[in-house]
């Protein structure tokens, strides 16, 4: 198998771009491949949805390391809706939402298009995490997320302890699945090496190799799921640019891979193929509904030809 | 006889802020993180720093654990790496609590990020991957900017490519393969 890649998914943006260049080189240098630098909204979501990341960014960066870029939405009340979410996604590669009670947090699992749910674990919940609202966010393909650099940086111990608390009672809850780390750190001295996150993770008891999906599987599912769900035909079928061929072939390509995906996966509903752009991918179904992968149809092309 | 069994972390320290000293600015790229550490950090304050993070992480009963066996076995301040033994069933505090430091101990006070890059079971390997990891560095300072462990990353490409071929070729001669695992 080829090497894992590292994700970190949460690199706050800021103004100030000498120190947000040292950390997007330093991640390089410990080994992350993906990144996603974080624009946060809280309350009231401006009419200019516009990033105010630039494109591209305005320092070099390391040439092997992929970029993206992520809005984190502050939940104060039940003010978010899909549509506006619709909008965001055509602006960033990655949404996540962070509830502050237990209202949002309902929302937030249960119907709001996002990819993450990102969690403020220095505080303390309002009541315990329930299996049964996480649950229903990892149905969807929701990844929860957890921030470390908090631990490491913050000067306050309970602040710590809190965190500490958060997070064994979420890797209880979610019996280890479906968590992404990420740092949120808000200088360089708040990042660790993947090699250390998972051993922090396996420190707080949820193993090593489900830590190492935390920071690689998971995200990558993660960062796949959001393309597929901007870019796709209803985050079903995508068709992948297959190299250069002259005209005619590279027809014949594409009507190629679209039936190759469509075999694996029997319940496509042709009927409704016109009202189908405005809803969203996660109300269609579960996790069963979700694209087969490459991997997965290689395999099944190999179990026909075995037979 | 039994052996005491023991884990030696390979230990990195990185200064995102440069290290305090040296000014030099024309540092190649990449060596940009990876500055000598002070002189001051000598293998007593290491022990010192680990204990203390142990104790504040763990408490006096991790401490107890731990101590039994943590030992520097190796300390270069120069290529700012080092060798710490610790017993096999609780590497993990020890670990733990370098993640946690973030800078060196207070008479130094210089801002670090501790990497761990080699957990091993005995010192020799230990040893080798330290000799390893610094002829890497010396070899992308003098050439240019690739990451450690890249050309491990090509091999693997390499490798994974020829075992699809393999396969593949594998596949060409079906018939013969099915034959074969019907016999088995």
């Amino acid at each position: 198998m080829s090497p894992a890649m590292f994700y970190d998914l949460n690199i706050p943006w800021s103004e100030n771009l000498g120190e947000l260049q040292r950390t997007v080189a330093f991640l390089y240098e410990l080994g992350y491949d993906v990144i996603a630098l974080t624009h946060t909204l809280a309350g009231k979501v401006p009419s200019d949805l516009t990033p105010p990341i630039p494109t591209p960014l305005p320092f070099p960066t390391p040439p092997r390391l992929r970029i993206l870029r992520r809005c984190t939405l502050y939940m104060h009340d039940l003010g978010l809706n899909n549509k506006l979410l619709s909008q965001l996604r055509e602006h960033y590669d990655i949404l996540a939402a962070r509830p502050t009670n237990e209202r949002t947090l309902q929302q937030a699992c249960a119907t709001l298009d996002v990819d993450l749910v990102s969690l403020d674990l220095t505080q303390r919940p309002e009541t315990h995490f329930k299996f049964s609202m996480l649950s229903s966010a990892l149905a969807r393909g929701v990844k929860i997320e957890l921030c470390y650099s908090q631990a490491i940086t913050s000067s306050d111990p309970s602040a710590k302890r809190t965190l500490i608390s958060n997070v064994v009672q979420l890797i209880r809850v979610t019996r280890g699945r479906g968590l992404v780390f990420s740092s949120e750190a808000q200088s360089v001295l708040g990042v660790r090496a993947p090699s250390d996150v998972i051993n922090l993770a396996s420190v707080w008891g949820l193993g090593h190799e489900r830590g190492k999906d935390g920071v690689t599987k998971e995200p990558r599912s993660v960062v796949e799921y959001a393309r597929l769900k901007r870019t796709s035909y209803r985050g079903v079928v995508d068709v992948v640019y297959g190299g250069e061929k002259p005209a005619a072939e590279a027809g014949e390509g594409k009507t190629e891979t679209k039936g190759q995906k469509n075999q694996g996966k029997k319940p496509l509903n042709k009927r409704d193929a016109d009202s189908m752009e405005g809803t969203p991918v996660s109300q269609s179904g579960g996790e069963k509904d979700r694209p087969i992968s490459k991997r997965q149809a290689k395999r099944n092309k190999k179990m026909e030809t075995a037979q | 006889m039994v052996r005491i069994k023991n884990r030696y972390l390979v230990v990195n320290y990185l200064y995102p802020h440069g290290n305090g000293q040296s000014n030099n600015k024309d540092l190649p790229g990449a060596l940009e993180f990876h500055q000598p550490t002070p002189d001051d950090f000598h293998e007593g304050r290491l022990i010192t720093a680990i204990r203390n993070g142990v104790t504040e992480l763990f408490g006096d009963y991790g401490l107890g654990m731990v101590s039994t066996s943590l030992k520097v076995n190796y300390h270069s301040t120069a290529t700012s790496t080092s060798i710490i033994r610790c017993p096999q069933k609780h590497f993990e505090m020890v670990w733990a609590a370098l993640t946690f430091m973030t800078r060196l101990p207070k008479p130094i006070d210089v801002p670090v990020v501790i990497k761990v890059v080699r957990v091993s079971g005995t010192i020799r390997k230990a040893e080798e991957d330290v000799i390893r990891r610094a002829k890497e560095l010396v070899l992308r300072a003098k050439t240019g900017d690739s990451r450690p462990g890249d050309d491990q990353i090509l091999r693997d490409v390499v490798k994974t490519v020829a075992k699809r071929r393999e396969n593949e070729v594998l596949l060409g001669d079906e018939e013969e393969e099915a034959e074969e695992s019907e016999s088995d």
